[in-house]
This record gives structure tokens, C-alpha cells and sequence, in this order.
């Protein structure tokens, strides 16, 4: 039985409501722009803000990045389980709160390939580069995806604009939510996109309970839809290792630990906004209320779709046909429950919170663009400017140009995804592949000292050669690890390839990062050659050459899937290569494991914060101080209190201060960061230079709180 | 009614497996020092960070039996 598609759903009153709503989030969108004063603001929103204002602004992006469509697809099809991906982020939270988190607020660092740099060298930075732009753009392809398939439902299947007659197809339908989209992250920036996903995390929460409110109205009661559900449709893991479409162990591999670690320390979007707290504390009070609380709310409010269409199927199959496609129950479902009005509404929200997803994704993207293309091409090119001020103001023209290109190649990636039967197992499968190299890398270079860029680098190229393999030959290299999962031909092992990439990576980073000895012997015999030089020339292009071989040999040799002589001969290319990059990183690259280490990993947290404020860190706890403002005629970044302040603040002179606009429900929207300067003897008096006043818009009337950092 | 190998070797499986990844963690964080009990801030989290643990736990657990046998 073929599934049935549905057009033209909703009436001339939600789309009226649809429109408002966009409108009135644009609008406010562009109202923060104008706190956009540096691309530190544009990209971070200058780490001001409370914790649970980032918290709250992070459930549309995470739930708009687990969308309503893929849960509810997946929910029709297997119930509950659909959103266990929910609830299975906890277990590397610890690296996070302790490893990665303060690690990237106090190491200064403005993107993940510059992580890549300080803590390994430029060439592992520009691999790392690569990698991650795919990932950033991947995503932001499956986010259109998403969202197209969305809004599809809701048009007719043609229409006639000027006497022009055209069919409505995907692609078209991406492309103008593609050019709204791009419009406001454009001209807003993070500080916009902070505000708007706060707003329309409330409104997504609240319609997603609301759509379960009318749904279960609609069936007679929740009595009535727990007991039409039958019990396998209860569990909230799913079977084990089965369908292959759908199962519990593969999904765990592909988003309990590669989405997982991929979510918290591979995600610009997400990082981004903990980047954006005040301290490195209220980013972990943000990440623990969003995991512990709201994403299991969040199951509810994206699944809940798909467990009454599956109810409503099994009572009325003539109003939810049982073949209904998956992809649009959300839609179907929300139109049959709700009035005309809420349905708009409903619709409206969805939208908006896939749309929150996709222009975090692209300010993210662009940021990498900023850091780690244009800034480091301008440097090699002796075109840096040296005032900071005007090579700013070029670096904010060139993000809003970048984030235009970005939500092109967003489009063009959809090509990639369009053809998996669910946007759920083309999330799968983009996940599984995509992530492992960088997951591995960026989790070994925190919790690994002697993690060295060698081992980096033939992880990345060693790894990606074997996940290549692991592609190519899925029946002999994946299939030891599918855990009695049944291999689809079409798309083989979408989930439980995680494991084997993940496999393959780390076991190229463990080995490299063992030999590492041998490594440094081999080079000093060869620099002990008069053609040193000569040999590691052929080594590197030899290595470049097998690479190339790898990435392109489906395209021009006909791969026998089955073969176990074609397979010993690949895999041994594959050790070749792997040895001669480490060999030849170990030579290009000069590397001092102390200076690299120091305050980039987890064994070097104090000293991290202790290079972030340049001197010793003053931990003694505090209280919050309540002050007027002055205007102090200074260029230093220095702001003045009362000894008497100080002493309550336990602050001496050069600790760090954080300073706000004393209504908390602004959440630090308007804030500074400064260092306590020479105190004086006016008590509840502070002294703000100028720069400071303008950054956190503070009025004249208004009472500031202050309160010491370290 | 699920058979024990679909309706508890899931469960089974993800804590077992995600519990060791959970518990390397709090070892590593540990014995590396990113994380100083003899700081109340930090011993605050350490709690935070076992709870979130056993209430996922909790959650799951409850949930299946629910599922099972209501």
C-alpha cells in the first residue's frame, strides 16, 4: 500500500495567523540587532547573559532540531520510543561541565578548529575546518529538509502567481523559507537569535502541550488513548535491534554517544549560546535544567503528534489513513484536533522553531567562516588590518555575506538528504557519518595529554578512509558490530554504523598516539639524510595520493561488496597511509606537548582560568552589590567601587567584575565585564568609562548589580 | 506482552553501557582535578551531575512498567 500525501490542509484564517506570527518575530528579531556592537556580540552576544534565559532560548533550537516532523514520523510509526533520543544525554555531561565548558570559555577560543590550533597545530585546525563546515552545513540542509517537508502539506499541489502557472515542489518551497530565514540572522545576529528563541521556546512549548490537550480531548480522554495504544507502543526504549529502520541499539551508538558528544561539544549553534552565559557556572546550570527538564518535556511536546495520529488511525482509519505519510501526521493531526485559528497558530510555531534551529545553525557556521577561513586567509595574506575597531567592522560586513552563502549551500545539501524515506533516518544516517572523526578527536584532545597532532590528523584522514571502507564494504566491515541488526541494501546500517566509525576512528587515534615514539625515531633517521627534505616530500604526496584514491575509488573501480582479497588489499593501503601522515606530520609539525596542553585540557582546568584572567585567581565567595553609575572620562578597561564594596564583593584590584542592569527578569541583556580598578571612598558609587556604558546600554536611572568573577 | 529480550534488555543495555560512560567521567573529572570537591560549588555539582544519573534511571524505569503492566 502506497502512503498517502495531503495538500492544501488549513484555512484562509491560519495562514492570516501564520503570517502575523512571522511578522511579530522578525520584528523582534531586528529590535536586538541593535545590540550587536562587535562580531563578539554578533557571534556570542558578549557572555552577559543569566542562565536561565540561555536555557529556555536553547529548547527551540534543540527542539527544532529534533523536530516535530521526524519524532511524530517515527511516533506514528513505533510510538513512545520515537523520542528516546530525549532522554539519553546525560551520560557525558560530566566531560562537558568539567572538560569542555570551561575549556572553551576560559581558553578565549572563538570557534572548534581554533581549539584544534592551540591545542594541536594550524594544519589539524584546517582539517578540523573542513570536517565541521560539512557537519554545520549537513545540519543546516537537514533543517530545510525539515522544514519543507513541513509547510508542503499546507500548499496546494500547483498555483498561478501573474498568469504564471508552476507546480509547488520541495526544493521550491525550501528555497523561500531559505531567503526569509536569511534575512533576519543576517541583519540580527546571536544577540536577535538569543531573543527571538527565547520567545519562541515559551510558544513552542505551550503549543506542543496544547496540541496534546486537544488531541487527547478529541479521543475522550487520556484513559481512552493510553488504552487504544497497544503495550509495545508504550515502551519508551525501542526493540532492541529491530526493524532496521528503528532500533534501540543503533540508535544509541548513532545519538546516545556520537549525537550526543557531537550535541554538547561539537555543536557551534549550541556552544555558542553556553559561550553566551556570564560564567562558566551559569553554563552548566543552563545545560543541567535544559537536559534534566526540558528535553523531557520536549519528548512530549514533538512525539505527542504521532502517538494520537497513531490513535486516531486505529479508531477513525477513515479521518488518519493507517498509510498516512509519516513525514506530514504532524500536520494532518494538528489540522484534524484544533479550530481554524489554532491550527495557524500551531503551524506558525513549528515553523518558527524549525527556522530557530536553522539560523542558529547558520550564525554558527558563519562564525567558523569568520574565524577560521577569513581572519587566518587575511593573516597569511599580510591584509589583516591592525585596528581592531576597523578590521571589526569588515569582519561584520564579511559574517553577513557569509551567512547569505551559507544558507545557499544549506539548500544544495537538502539534494543530499531528500531521498531517505524519513527526514528521522536521514538525520540518522547524516550523524553516524559525519560526526565520529570529530567526535573522537576533539574528546581525546580534552581527557589526553599525550594526544599529539600526528594522532590527530591520521585519525582524520586514516578514519575517514576507513569509514569510507566501512561504507563501500558494510556486509564485511560494519556487520561485526550490527548486533543481530539486518543490513537494508538500500541504506546499510544508517544507526549502528556510529559504532564502527566511532571503532575505526579511536582505534586510529590510539594507535598513532602509541607510536609515538617509533614515529619520532623514523623521522630523526630521516632527517639524518641528505635528502631528508626529498623523502618527506614523497612520503606526504603518496599519503595525499592513497587519500585521494580512497575518497574517489567508487567512482572509478567497480567495488565487489563481497570480496575479501579486495577488502585485505584496501585495508592495508589504509595502514600505509595512516603511517606515512603520522610520519609526515611528525615532521612538518613542531610540537611542545607542555605548551599545548597547558590550560587546553581537563588535566589543566585551574590553570585555564588562571591564564583567562592573567593572574592568580581570587576564589573567596562574595556578596552581589547594589550601586548607582558615574561616567569616568578613561580609555582602560578598568571600572572603580568603593573599598567598602570591594570588601563586600571580597574583590581586590585587577580581579575580574561582572556587571548588570539590576532587574533580573532582563537576564543580562544589558551587562559588562570589566576589572576592578584603584577603589575609592563613595560607597554604592561605581565609575564606568564610556565603552562600558554603551556595551551594556545602562541607564541613567537604573540601579546596577555587580558582582566579582574570580 | 513484550518478551525480557524487547522490553528490559534496552533499558538494561543503556545504562549498563551509558552508566560506563557516565561513571569514566566522573572518574576522569576526578582524578584530573577539573573538578575540586574541597569546593562547595563543586560538590554541589558532583550531586547535580549523580542525581541527573538515577532520575533518568527512575524515569525510564517507571516508565516501562507503566507500559507493561498498566
Amino acid at each position: 500500500m502506497g502512503q498517502e500525501t495531503f495538500h492544501n490542509i488549513g484555512t484562509s484564517t491560519d495562514w492570516i495567523v501564520m503570517v502575523a506570527y512571522f511578522m511579530v518575530i522578525m520584528l523582534f528579531g531586528s529590535y536586538f540587532g541593535k545590540y550587536n556592537r562587535s562580531t563578539k556580540d554578533f557571534f556570542f552576544g558578549g557572555r552577559r547573559f543569566a542562565w536561565w534565559l540561555i536555557a529556555f532560548s536553547i529548547v527551540a533550537t534543540g527542539v527544532g532540531s529534533h523536530s516535530f516532523v521526524k519524532y511524530s514520523a517515527k511516533a506514528f510509526e513505533h510510538g513512545f520510543s520515537s523520542t528516546m533520543t530525549y532522554i539519553n544525554d546525560w551520560f557525558f555531561i560530566p566531560f562537558f561541565f568539567f572538560g569542555w565548558l570551561p575549556i572553551i570559555v576560559y581558553s578565549k577560543i572563538r570557534s572548534i578548529p581554533e581549539y584544534f590550533e592551540k591545542r594541536f597545530s594550524p594544519s589539524a585546525r584546517f582539517l578540523a575546518t573542513m570536517l565541521l563546515l560539512l557537519y554545520m552545513i549537513g545540519y543546516i540542509g537537514i533543517g530545510f529538509l525539515t522544514l519543507g517537508k513541513a509547510a508542503l502539506p499546507l500548499l496546494p499541489e500547483n498555483m498561478s502567481i501573474l498568469g504564471m502557472h508552476f507546480d509547488v515542489t520541495l526544493m521550491g518551497v525550501i528555497t523561500v523559507i531559505a531567503i526569509i530565514t536569511g534575512i533576519y540572522i543576517t541583519f540580527g545576529g546571536q544577540t536577535a537569535v538569543i531573543f527571538t528563541d527565547l520567545m519562541q521556546g515559551f510558544i513552542l512549548l505551550f503549543a506542543g502541550l496544547l496540541l496534546f490537550a486537544l488531541g487527547l480531548s478529541y479521543l475522550g480522554g487520556f484513559d481512552i488513548f493510553w488504552d487504544l495504544l497497544p503495550t509495545s507502543w508504550k515502551m519508551p526504549l525501542a526493540k532492541f535491534n529491530e526493524p532496521s529502520s528503528f532500533n534501540f541499539v543503533g540508535i544509541f551508538w548513532q545519538d546516545g554517544v556520537a549525537g550526543s558528544i557531537g550535541f554538547l561539544f561539537l555543536n557551534m549553534g549550541l556552544i555558542m549560546r553556553f559561550m553566551a552565559t556570564k560564567s562558566v557556572n551559569e553554563g552548566r546550570k543552563a545545560a543541567a535544567f535544559n537536559v534534566l527538564f526540558m528535553l523531557p518535556i520536549s519528548a512530549i511536546v514533538v512525539g505527542n503528534a504521532g502517538w494520537i495520529g497513531k490513535a486516531i488511525s486505529l479508531v477513525q482509519p477513515d479521518v488518519v489513513p493507517p498509510n498516512t505519510s509519516p513525514d506530514q501526521i504532524f500536520v494532518v493531526v494538528a489540522n484534524i484536533v484544533s479550530s481554524p485559528g489554532v491550527f495557524g497558530f500551531i503551524m506558525a510555531a513549528l515553523t518558527a522553531a524549525l527556522m530557530s534551529t536553522v539560523d542558529t545553525l547558520i550564525n554558527a557556521t558563519a562564525a567558523i567562516y569568520i574565524n577560521d577561513v577569513h581572519r587566518p586567509i587575511k593573516v597569511w595574506l599580510k591584509k589583516y588590518d591592525e585596528d581592531a575597531r576597523s578590521e571589526d567592522k569588515h569582519e561584520l560586513a564579511s559574517a553577513r555575506v557569509a551567512s547569505m552563502i551559507i544558507t545557499t549551500l544549506g539548500v544544495l545539501a537538502v539534494l543530499v538528504f531528500r531521498d531517505f524515506p524519513t527526514v528521522y533516518e536521514a538525520h540518522g544516517f547524516f550523524h553516524s557519518t559525519l560526526t565520529p572523526p570529530l567526535v573522537v578527536a576533539v574528546f581525546l584532545g580534552i581527557f589526553w595529554r599525550k594526544f599529539t597532532p600526528a594522532a590527530v590528523i591520521t585519525s582524520f584522514v586514516g578514519g575517514v578512509a576507513l569509514m569510507i571502507l566501512g561504507a563501500n564494504f558494510p556486509g564485511l566491515l560494519i556487520a561485526p558490530f550490527d548486533h543481530g541488526i539486518r543490513m537494508d541494501t538500500a541504506h546499510p546500517y544508517s544507526y549502528i554504523r556510529a559504532l564502527y566509525n566511532l571503532v575505526v576512528c579511536s582505534g586510529v587515534a590510539i594507535i598513532a598516539t602509541l607510536t609515538t615514539t617509533g614515529q619520532r625515531k623514523i623521522v630523526s633517521n630521516i632527517k639524518a639524510n641528505d635528502n631528508s627534505k626529498y623523502i618527506m616530500y614523497f612520503i606526504t604526496a603518496l599519503a595525499t595520493l592513497i587519500f585521494v584514491g580512497f575518497v574517489f575509488s567508487s567512482s572509478f573501480i567497480t567495488l565487489d561488496s563481497e570480496s575479501i582479497p579486495e577488502i585485505i588489499v584496501m585495508l592495508l593501503a589504509v595502514f600505509l597511509m595512516s603511517a606515512l601522515v603520522a610520519i609526515s606530520t611528525t615532521y612538518f609539525i613542531k610540537y611542545d606537548q607542555r605548551e599545548k596542553t597547558t590550560g587546553l585540557t581537563a588535566w589543566s582546568i585551574a590553570k585555564a582560568k588562571e591564564m583567562f584572567k592573567g593572574s592568580k585567581v581570587n576564589d573567596e565567595e562574595g556578596e552581589k552589590v547594589k550601586v548607582n553609575w558615574k561616567r569616568k572620562d578613561t580609555d582602560k578597561d578598568l571600572v572603580f567601587f568603593s573599598k567598602n564594596d570591594m570588601a563586600k564583593m571580597k574583590a581586590n584590584t585587577g580581579d575580574l567584575v561582572y556587571i548588570s542592569d539590576a532587574r533580573k527578569w532582563l537576564g543580562g541583556l544589558k551587562s559588562t565585564h570589566s576589572t576592578f580598578g584603584e577603589p575609592h571612598e563613595e560607597d554604592g558609587i561605581v565609575y564606568l568609562p564610556e565603552e562600558h556604558i554603551k556595551q551594556g546600554q545602562f541607564l541613567e536611572d537604573r540601579y546596577l548589580l555587580a558582582e566579582k568573577e574570580m | 506482552m513484550p518478551s525480557f529480550f524487547d522490553a528490559w534488555l534496552p533499558f538494561i543495555y543503556l545504562y549498563g553501557v551509558g552508566g560506563i560512560f557516565f561513571f569514566s567521567g566522573i572518574i576522569i573529572i576526578k582524578k584530573s582535578g577539573a573538578i575540586n570537591l574541597s569546593k562547595k560549588r563543586n560538590k554541589f555539582w558532583l550531586r547535580v551531575m549523580l542525581f541527573g544519573f538515577f532520575y533518568f534511571v527512575a524515569l525510564h524505569f517507571l516508565v516501562n512498567i507503566a507500559a507493561l503492566y498498566f
